[in-house]
């Protein structure tokens, strides 16, 4: 592994969640703890499976992880932080403000920056601060997914622009200006990301087309920001044996293409490559084992009894859907988990049924056929795009606000304009528009993954009680969202996951989070399974086997809502 | 006169851009702020969630907070003392306040 023998001080392992950050970060961890070297190792993953990884309760101060010498870890979690953020703001002020000021000051601090900021807030401290890190001789973060990080990434330094051309005072950076002293400690936190004598960013994909170009994307982005020291792991390959069954010799078959077809941009990467594992990864002798190379699959990764029935083919669920004639479907989970490939297939389902169909995704990183929408004429096809979103809300808010200002008022609202929170009310603002599509035909949504997701309905929640307060003129679709979603004869939102430790536990903590917004998820969709297909090679008969008690899981804590599974396929299964 | 404050509602931010809608009256009176600062006015502008201290700080806007909750917000004040209460003057009546005169 090319990251284990050119790695500086600092890993960061970046990528979509599902693509293994967690297992290959741990594995590196515990690899360089053995070395004898004092590691910490940071998780930033708000949906945080670590504590399963190392079998170990992680919180947000290091602590050692029982059986590895030398090894501490700490997990940021982002909504504590943020609840650490307000309570900070608002604490000194209890007892001395009225209760009313205090409820208003609290829920302008609920917003999405704030979780934002807070959590950046905290990495940017562990980062600047050389009492934490100083102790340690290597620090491995394994952080939250591309878009979130990125974000991240790029506020303060869009900030730092901000910061020194807004002369007006009244600033639009939200909670930021109760952090401006720590303007220094983001600057650093950059300067430590950008320097390549300290820091690696390892890219983390799965052998496929779209992981490898979300890679690409990734990988310019930073570059962008400065941070070129950039490395490319692409985990789980499998290769087939001669003599393999069908479904080996595809799998084997679309890894190779996919690394064949791997963009440029990635081939001048130092580049490691990780074998499919015979094993789940959890626990610290199965993590010392990742790096090992593939042992064989023992006789224990037997065929349990097949006396599980399996859930329903996918297809009934696109034959229920149809049933209806209009409403918002909404395929949620983690990324990587397909929402888009069943998003598209129920369109496509539901066109061919006859009706008339909207698919759209809020995924920057979705890779949506948008030739689709030209061969059927019942089907439409688009993308909230937050750069486009934001340029036609600034040229609407200029518009309307702008015009009755005079030259020196405008310049001032544009430069607000330009601030981080735009882009959040902008998206929101089509996100409300294409759900109200769907009183009159079917609105087909792929969501961003989770935190995004949540992000946006938690913003749709407190912007629904800013609604009440505000003399704004709002749009009907906005005042409309909120009760819409949470009506499950208009919204029907599936969960998608995949027979995988990981993919599973993220799922029910969504429906958890649903569940708390008062959300009631419509189905379950385990994609990509392998269960309904007959293997012999005994690598990938040991992955099936391993997805029983994934299913399971999923029809215990289901219910009463309906399970359905779509089979392991090469390509995408057209209608 | 030396300064204006104002002490404004708990916001995200005082700019009027944030929100599901823009805010025109907190639009047009940052402008005309704006525009008493180029004429001179030292102008100070205090956020409930993000400033919280200067509240606390400022005795008339402790009293009245004390009174009438976060509700008599925004408050401005002039010199220290309150010249008005609730609402957001318009730029004629703010240039009166600085003792200005609009062109």
């Amino acid at each position: 592994m090319l990251f284990l023998s050119l790695a500086t001080r600092n890993l960061f392992f970046t990528g979509k969640g599902g693509v293994g950050k967690t297992t290959i970060s741990c594995a590196a961890a515990i690899h360089f703890a053995d070395r004898g070297e004092k590691v910490l190792l940071v998780c930033t993953d708000p949906a945080s499976n670590l504590d399963d990884v190392l079998e170990t309760q992680v919180s947000s101060v290091p602590a050692p992880v029982p059986g590895v010498e030398n090894l501490q870890a700490l997990n940021i979690d982002p909504e504590e932080a943020a609840r650490q953020y307000r309570e900070k703001v608002i604490g000194p002020y209890r007892g001395v403000l009225p209760e009313s000021a205090l409820t208003s000051m609290e829920e302008q601090l609920s917003g999405a920056c704030t979780t934002e900021i807070a959590a950046f807030d905290e990495f940017a401290r562990l980062l600047g601060s050389k009492d934490i890190s100083g102790q340690f001789d290597r620090i491995i973060f394994d952080t939250a997914p591309t878009g979130h990080t990125l974000r991240l990434l790029q506020l303060p330094s869009a900030w730092d622009g901000f910061i020194e051309s807004n002369t007006s005072g009244t600033s639009c950076l939200g909670p930021l200006s109760g952090l401006d002293a720590q303007h220094q400690v983001y600057k650093n936190a950059i300067h430590f990301l950008q320097d390549g004598e300290a820091s690696t960013l390892v890219l983390v994909c799965r052998p496929d087309e779209a992981s490898l170009s979300e890679a690409a994307r990734t990988s310019a982005e930073l570059a962008e920001l400065g941070i070129n020291n950039q490395q490319i792991a692409i985990n789980g390959i499998f290769y087939a044996e001669p003599g393999d069954d069908s479904t080996a010799r595809s799998l084997s078959a679309q890894h190779k293409n996919a690394l064949a077809a791997c963009p440029d941009a990635l081939r001048q990467l130092p580049r490691s490559e990780l074998p499919l594992l015979p094993f789940a990864p959890l626990g610290i002798d199965r993590l010392r084992q990742v790096f090992a190379g593939t042992p064989a699959p023992t006789a224990s990764a037997q065929t349990p009894a097949k006396s599980l029935a399996l859930p329903p083919d996918f297809q009934e669920l696109c034959k229920n859907l149809a049933a209806g004639n209009s409403g918002v479907i909404m395929t949620m989970g983690k990324g990587g988990v397909g929402k888009t490939t069943l998003a598209t297939k129920i369109a496509l389902y539901l066109a061919a049924e006859g009706h008339k169909v909207h698919l759209a995704t809020t995924d920057p990183a979705a890779h949506l056929d948008f030739s689709l929408g030209e061969k059927n004429s019942r089907l439409q096809v688009s993308r909230i795009d937050p750069a486009e979103e934001v340029e036609n809300y600034t040229a609407k808010v200029m518009q309307e606000a702008g015009s009755q200002l005079d030259d020196d008022g405008r310049r001032l609202l544009e430069e607000d304009l330009r601030s981080p929170c735009t882009e959040e009310i902008a998206v929101f603002r089509a996100f409300a528009a294409l759900v109200d599509q769907g009183s009159k035909q079917f609105v087909v949504l792929d969501t961003a993954p989770t935190g995004h997701t949540l992000l946006l309905l938690d913003a749709a929640q407190s912007y629904h009680r800013e609604v009440a307060k505000k003399t704004g003129q709002l749009p009907d679709s906005i005042n409309q969202l909120l009760p819409r979603l949470r009506d499950d004869s208009f919204t029907k939102i599936i969960i998608v996951t995949l027979a995988e430790t990981t993919p599973v536990q993220e799922a029910l903590l969504l429906a958890g989070d649903l569940k708390r917004a008062g959300i009631k998820p419509f189905a379950w969709v385990i994609n990509q399974s392998l269960l309904p297909l007959s293997i012999a090679n005994p690598l990938l008969a040991g992955k099936q086997a391993q997805e029983y008690s994934q299913v399971e899981k999923i029809l215990a804590r289901s219910a009463p809502q309906p399970v359905f599974l779509e089979a392991w396929q090469p390509v995408a299964r057209g209608f | 006169m030396d300064r204006l404050e104002i002490f404004e509602p708990a916001m995200c931010c005082s700019s009027g851009v944030c929100g599901t809608n823009v805010d025109q009256r907190l639009v047009q009176f940052t402008a005309d702020l704006d525009w008493l600062k180029s004429r001179g006015v030292k102008v100070e502008r205090y956020n409930l969630a993000q400033q919280p201290d200067k509240f606390v700080q400022s005795e008339p806007v402790k009293n009245a907070m004390a009174l009438a909750d976060d509700k008599c917000l925004p408050i401005i004040l002039a010199d220290g003392r309150i010249v008005a209460q609730n609402t957001y003057p318009d730029r004629s009546t703010l240039a009166r306040l600085a003792g200005l005169t609009t062109e």
